[in-house]
């Protein structure tokens, strides 16, 4: 009995699962679909799934009318500088924690999680006034800035993870065959935390390139724009070229989507080893 | 081995930079706002003078605030029950099928790589009042007789809002609850199994004080992300159909941005701030008190 009523279990959990992974699949699905389909296509025959014949169309004229390749390299910039920086900053200060402050430690840690209540609306007046007062509105080296205020505290925190995970021992042979601090760091405690910093830093490029609220306040120049504020003021036309916006939209979606299948592995436990401690 | 008594300065030199980031961009932006929040100050105009708490009486007279308030409840409360719902139930699912397992939760993970825009754009395209996918299926498969409006519809447009924020949200529960079942101990439940406990009492006495805690931390930040979140709103509605769906966030700045009155816009997140804190403490007193139990 006990055995059927496992395998029925079993199979509504598939069920349950297949029907939920399919709605979570659909938008990318139908995204992509949407923009290898032709205009005419789109608006006369709606729910028809496979395009009747492939066009790289809408590909084009968003990379060659609409300059979106511009907007493409200046979200990399950005997204790469924020990360190179807020990495270098954060596997400092997370292994200084670690290290360095055993109690005040978690003290700064437990600070640094809480920066995470500040609401974003709120740090945005004060970044536009700032920046507009040294100038940097419309520049992509301003968005950088801002972009440390969220990619730093929660580098840091994933970090802290990774580098507990270092054992002390290895670092204090180290220093009795005379490396001091910061050569221990570089060449022995970095070269160990390797993949915890890549993953950490692929989260950060990600969530750089995803941002829309400070890019939409700091950012009003076309040629400045980042790819989602540029999206979003494309999509404020009159008439919306539907086929042209879901193409842009693949090449926004697809290289957060590989980064993400990359350290999907990593960002689980998370939350779950923080907690344990 | 004694250590030297000399001040050691190297140790701070590896926190300082974060200090840096953490005191120019988060501690002062406080400050910063806390004063505006007391002032005239004007997005173009200059001059501005101290007004001590106007503002704040202005606020919270405003009808259109308390309205604001209850469309941020209501969002919150709506998404975060939902995203707990589906992403409690899915990490159970896949933790408990023997096959395919790696497949289910590298399928569902995808919407949490969607940038704000793209969830917009791809929503508002399914949803579309006149080519759109759903829409259109549900006229040929007769369930609607015209076009259903979800997004412009009044009737629907928290509702399907909600469900967008569910979707985009219940991965990230997904896989936090799935790694925090994965720690628990296999012979748990092979002991309980064998004392006879059903499924439910394996559940509720097993599975349930392992996983509390990291659930209770869940269930905060996602609370605070979801009652921060101007993106999604913004994106998609803009706050309307008559501002039916302007949340805090949204009506902070239209107040800032649209009508230019930063000193007003500020006094309306430092309120924001002051709410998230209160709701954030009562939070941490129940985690506090789950975490004395266990030990």
């Amino acid at each position: 009995m006990g055995k059927v009523k496992d395998k029925i279990g079993n199979g509504l959990c598939h069920v349950y699962l297949i029907i939920l992974s399919v709605i979570a699949l659909f938008p990318l699905v139908w995204v992509i679909l949407s923009s290898v389909k032709s205009d005419g296509e789109l608006t006369s025959d709606p729910t028809r799934f496979l395009p009747k014949s492939f066009t790289f169309d809408n590909f084009i004229h968003v990379i060659d009318d609409l300059k979106f390749a511009t907007n493409i390299g200046n979200s990399l910039i950005i997204a790469l500088a924020t990360t190179i920086i807020a990495i270098v900053i954060s596997c400092m200060s997370a292994y200084g924690i670690v290290r360095f402050f055993p109690r005040l430690g978690n003290i700064m840690s437990k600070a640094l999680v809480a920066t995470y209540l500040f609401p974003p609306i709120l740090l945005a007046i004060p970044y536009s006034l700032v920046m507009a007062t040294l100038g940097l509105t419309n520049t992509r080296l301003g968005l950088v800035i801002v972009y440390l205020s969220f990619s730093v505290p929660y580098a840091v925190w994933m970090l802290v993870g990774f580098f507990k995970t270092v054992p002390i021992g290895i670092e204090e042979a180290a220093r009795v065959d005379g490396a001091n601090k910061f050569t221990c760091f570089i060449k022995i405690v970095l070269p160990l935390v390797a993949p915890g910093i890549v993953a950490t830093g692929i989260y950060t490029f990600i969530n750089a390139w995803n941002e829309f609220l400070y890019a939409l306040i700091l950012i009003n120049n076309t040629k400045k724009m980042t790819v989602a504020v540029a999206l979003r003021s494309l999509s404020g036309a009159e008439i919306l070229d539907w086929g042209d916006m879901m193409a842009a939209s693949v090449l926004v979606v697809i290289p957060s989507i590989i980064f993400f299948f990359i350290i999907q592995n990593k960002i689980t436990g998370g939350l779950s080893e923080g907690s344990v401690k | 081995m004694k250590r030297k008594v000399k001040f050691d300065y190297a140790r701070w030199v590896f926190v300082l930079p974060a200090l840096v980031v953490v005191g120019t961009l988060l501690v002062y932006p406080i400050f910063s706002s806390l004063y505006y929040s007391m002032t005239t100050k004007h997005l173009i105009k200059p001059a501005y003078k101290f007004i001590g708490l106007a503002n704040y009486k202005a606020v919270l007279t405003d009808a259109n605030f308390f309205k604001a308030f209850l469309a941020s409840i209501l969002w919150t409360v709506g998404s975060l029950i939902g995203q707990i719902f589906i992403g409690f139930t899915t990490a159970l699912a896949i933790n408990r099928v023997k096959v395919a397992k790696g497949v289910y939760r590298t399928l569902m993970i995808i919407p949490w790589a969607f940038p704000s825009i793209v969830i917009a754009l791809s929503w508002k395209w399914i949803l579309n009042g006149v080519s759109g996918f759903l829409p259109n299926l549900l006229v040929q498969l007769g369930i609607c007789s015209t076009l259903p409006q979800f997004l412009s519809d009044s009737s629907m447009v928290f509702v399907t809002l909600i469900l967008i924020n569910i979707w985009f949200g219940a991965p990230m529960i997904m896989v936090n609850v799935l790694s925090a079942l994965q720690t628990i101990p296999r012979d748990q439940y092979e002991a309980a199994q064998i004392d006879g406990a059903s499924r439910f009492q394996q559940f509720h006495h097993i599975t349930v004080p392992h996983i509390k805690v990291v659930v209770g931390l869940l269930v905060v930040l996602r609370t605070i992300w979801i009652f921060n979140n101007f993106d999604l709103i913004y994106l998609i509605t803009g706050g309307g159909p008559a501002q039916l769906t302007q949340t805090v966030p949204i009506y902070a700045y239209n107040m800032g941005w649209g009508t230019k009155l930063l000193g007003k816009s500020s006094a309306v997140t430092i309120l924001l701030l002051l709410f998230l804190l209160l709701i954030s403490l009562v939070y941490f007193g129940i985690i506090a008190k789950w975490e004395k139990e266990d030990k």
